[in-house]
């Protein structure tokens, strides 16, 4: 196939009629997709879509079934990664590959050191990375353990890393998952600054703010067909997201009045000290019936804490929680879901999960009605089981090929489907959910606002912890901000600003009545 | 296609490998391993009166695979069945030398159970400092096993020590705490090989078939997840540490009131240890179990009639059961080596 465009403009990336199969899928069909040198394309879909897939042909993890890959004008052809790293595609990995116990330089130049002879040259490396640092205007320190540095730091590390290998094409595969809006805002800055020498970028990414506000152009995959390549500025989030579906999508759910006014939940000076830190530092809030209550704070802020000691797994160094006017602090897990509190944890592999056991026995794990699920005292009734268990699947609309499939053979999204469709059944009078959504795609995440959603019109109360400020700001009813073990403050989610929580959630001491100006930032 | 690969093949191609690597050894010690193999399953198959042999060999060999495999079901590696076996031994000997005048419908059982009352007393203490302080369970089950070994050394060369036998040994066990033959000739099989099924379906049942199995293998597999959802792991963690310590008392006191009907010293020729590459390799699966646990017992049987008749050490069984264990171990290689051939390209 030649090159048939104009020989004036030639794309840094140009990938024509790629088709890759795996066994009963078509993970990309024939998709063209092409980058501009020097361009931010943002490469978007639902989880599904085959973007990853195609990023990893480009990488050279994988290679097509047919179709053809041009740099430059020029065909090539990977068979691994390296030969992609050599021909200047580097890829910043959501999940940083950085080790923990080497020092910030070591982790960069990590699989192609420089050497004195037949010994690491240290100071070459640390001089190197420098080098790069000055060049693109980054601040990491070289010499720092990369245990100790923030997450926002290890992203920039594996930029370098990518520079270092001399990258001209690089992959960001969802880089702002992990990140704070400050550091998102950096992030923004770094790829403007990259663009500026001319480099080529290619975000992966389902989050459409950053979309809109870093790109210059967006390729919509769906179920892995390119549905349309348009341009940032002519474009809106909405329309992005209705080409992302197919659908029009309404994340904030339908929020209707509600009369009861009562205390489901009332915290008072929850304190958690552990190892002499102060985890929790006199935690009050009350939570009311028919009530969302979002709770925002960057990662570590006492989110995991405060959730774990409601869920009856972590003991309170002091302080009470009434839950419908009972003391639930000394209480048991179980006991305390029997009383009606549904938990969906922050990590669905680790805590929410048996993987490796069936999707009928992970829906009925920890159930407050266990009973329904013996017979004869002690035996499984598998018929209960299985009709719960579908009941389930259909209304959460769980895909699974059935019930007794292990839990690890289905998507992220479906196994976060499963805890869901457990914890907020009709017997849940409080769900908390941490991170509820984290790496779903957008039709999931309706799917589960609107469940919350339901379960606060119907009298029941939700608190949702999520890194997402999006996602506290559109589906609460008050939003509580954490910083440091802290409760910041607690505030009327209709009349909240990004700017006032996002100061809040760093140690900024709220001020009412008073406008701060942006430059604060 | 993954569970079949895991549960049928894999288990299968280990013990093809432990066999060749032995055939390497004895044909680098210059012995002929087919003649020696051949002598293996004469000593062990070749006859009735032998096959009896193996069948009884096998019968403690197999209830310790079910004590291994039973912890295993909640995530635990039990190693210290040999030694909750000695103590269980050691129980039951005390209750069928010293209690007396009960018929045998009440004695036998009686016998067995302050036997598996023993083991299970054996298995408290590490369990505990496991579950409730997180010490580290290999190391406290290595160390009451070797207690435990030494404990049965004080009481049969003191207290218990019998009168005028030849070897180190206790007295009798009265004949109201022996299991009745099944049948005497041409070898005498015990009525003890009846409760190898028996365990086997508690087991079966109890893991599969309810609720408390559910929440055990739930427990298992990833406790923290279980732990969230309010499960009593603990109490799991508890029943799987204790119940094998039961059985594990159960298969010392068996040997004492089937075979020997008195308390010697190394009576156990280590079948709490032959348990753990059955348990592994059986991945759970009760037939797995008592054919693995048939195999080894006709290779100890077996071994005897390979040293007289083709000169080859009967250590040699040892060599196949580390290597085994070995293979366990390197599972992910066993893995590999079967998936490359039908191996997706990806170029």
């Amino acid at each position: 196939m030649r090159n048939t465009e104009s020989a004036a403009r030639v794309s840094a990336v140009d990938m024509r009629q790629i088709l890759k199969t795996f066994p009963g899928v078509v993970a990309n069909d024939r998709i063209d997709f092409s980058v501009e040198k020097g361009e931010i394309h943002a490469l978007i879909g639902e989880n599904g879509a085959g973007k990853t897939t195609l990023m990893n042909i480009l990488y050279g993890l994988y290679h097509p079934t047919s179709g053809s890959i041009y740099l430059d004008g020029e065909e090539r052809q990977f068979t691994s990664p390296i030969d992609a790293i050599n021909a200047g595609v580097g890829m910043v990995h959501q999940h940083f590959m950085l080790i923990p116990a080497l020092t910030v330089a070591e982790n960069i130049v990590l699989g192609c050191e420089p050497r004195k002879k037949v010994v690491f040259d240290y100071k070459a490396a640390v001089s190197g990375v420098e080098e790069i640092c000055s060049q693109y205007n980054f601040t990491v320190n070289p010499r720092e353990k990369t245990a100790n540095i923030s997450l926002g730091m290890q992203q920039k590390v594996e930029i370098i890393k990518a520079l270092y290998r001399g990258a001209e094409i690089l992959i960001f595969d969802e880089p702002t998952a992990v990140l704070t809006p400050q550091e998102i805002e950096e992030l923004g800055r770094v790829l403007q600054d990259l663009k500026a020498v001319g480099k080529t970028i290619i975000l992966i990414t389902h989050k459409l703010k950053e979309v809109m506000a870093f790109s210059d152009r967006i390729t919509v995959l769906r179920s892995g067909k390119k549905i349309k390549t348009v341009n940032t500025a002519d474009t809106t989030a909405e329309e992005v997201t209705y080409l992302m579906v197919g659908r029009h999508v309404d994340l904030a759910g339908n929020r209707m009045a509600t009369k009861a006014k009562e205390n489901i939940l009332e915290v008072r000076d929850l304190c958690l000290e552990e190892k002499g830190k102060q985890l929790l530092k006199n935690v009050s809030f009350d939570m009311r019936r028919g009530e969302i209550l979002g709770v925002a704070g960057i990662d570590g802020s006492g989110q995991n804490e405060l959730s774990d000691i409601i869920a009856g797994f972590r003991k309170a160094t002091g302080g009470t929680i009434q839950y419908m006017g009972r003391n639930l602090l000394s209480e048991q897990t179980r006991t305390i879901r029997e009383r009606g509190v549904g938990l969906i944890p922050q990590s669905r592999h680790e805590q929410g999960l048996v993987l490796t056991m069936n999707i009928a026995e992970n829906l009925i794990l920890g159930h407050p009605q266990r009973k329904r699920f013996i017979k004869n005292r002690v035996f499984l009734n598998n018929a209960q089981i299985e009709m719960f268990a579908r009941e389930r699947v259909d209304s959460f609309q769980i895909k699974t090929p059935g019930l007794r499939v292990e839990a690890s053979k289905l998507s992220g999204g479906n196994q976060q489907k499963i805890i869901c469709a457990r914890e907020t059944g009709e017997t849940s009078e409080m769900i908390i959910a941490n991170q509820p959504t984290r790496g779903m795609d957008i039709g999931s995440i309706e799917q589960i606002h609107k469940v919350f959603m339901d379960a606060r019109n119907t009298g029941k109360s939700v608190l949702m912890i999520s890194l997402e400020l999006d996602e506290v700001m559109s589906l609460s009813d008050r939003i509580m901000v954490m910083h440091n073990g802290e409760v910041m403050d607690i505030i009327d989610a209709a009349t909240a600003t990004r700017e006032q929580i996002g100061l809040m959630m760093v140690g900024h001491v709220p001020v009412p009545q008073e406008k701060r100006c942006p430059d604060e930032w | 296609m993954n569970g079949k690969l895991k549960t049928i093949l894999l288990p299968v191609v280990m013990l093809v490998f432990a066999f060749v690597f032995a055939s390497v050894l004895m044909r680098l010690t210059g012995n002929n391993p087919l003649l020696a193999f051949g002598a293996m399953i004469q000593g062990a198959f070749g006859n009735p009166s032998a096959i009896i042999n193996t069948l009884n060999r096998a019968v403690p060999i197999c209830i310790c695979a079910f004590a291994v495999s039973f912890t295993r079901e909640c995530g635990i590696f039990n190693i210290g069945i040999e030694g909750q076996l000695m103590i269980g031994a050691l129980g039951s000997t005390i209750a069928g030398i010293y209690i007396t005048g009960l018929p045998l419908a009440v004695h036998l059982p009686l016998t067995l159970i302050v036997g598996m009352l023993f083991g299970m007393i054996w298995a408290a203490l590490p369990a505990a400092m496991f579950i409730e302080r997180k010490v580290n369970i290999i190391v406290l089950f290595l160390f009451m096993n070797n207690i435990a070994s030494y404990i049965l050394q004080y009481f049969i060369f003191g207290p218990m020590k019998g009168a005028g036998a030849a070897m180190p040994s206790t007295d009798l066990i009265q004949e109201s705490a022996r299991f009745p033959y099944l049948i005497t000739s041409p070898n005498k099989l015990s009525t003890a090989f009846f409760l190898v099924f028996a365990v086997a379906a508690i087991l079966y049942v109890y893991i599969h078939k309810t609720f408390g199995g559910y929440e055990l293998r739930a427990t298992g597999k990833n406790r923290v997840a279980a732990r969230y959802a309010g499960i009593p792991v603990k109490k799991y963690m508890y029943l799987s540490v204790l119940g094998p310590g039961a059985l594990a008392g159960l298969a010392g006191s068996i040997e004492i009131q089937s075979k020997y009907f008195r308390l010697i010293d190394g009576f156990s020729p280590g079948y709490g240890w032959d348990g753990i590459p059955i348990a592994l390799l059986s991945n759970g699966n009760p037939v797995a179990i008592i054919l693995g646990s048939i195999l080894f017992a006709a290779m100890h049987v077996g071994s005897s009639n390979m040293q007289m008749q083709a000169g080859v050490s009967s250590l040699i069984v040892e060599v196949i059961q580390g290597f085994l264990v070995l293979s366990v171990a390197m599972e992910r290689f066993y893995r590999y080596i079967l998936s490359r051939p039908g191996r997706k390209k990806e170029g």
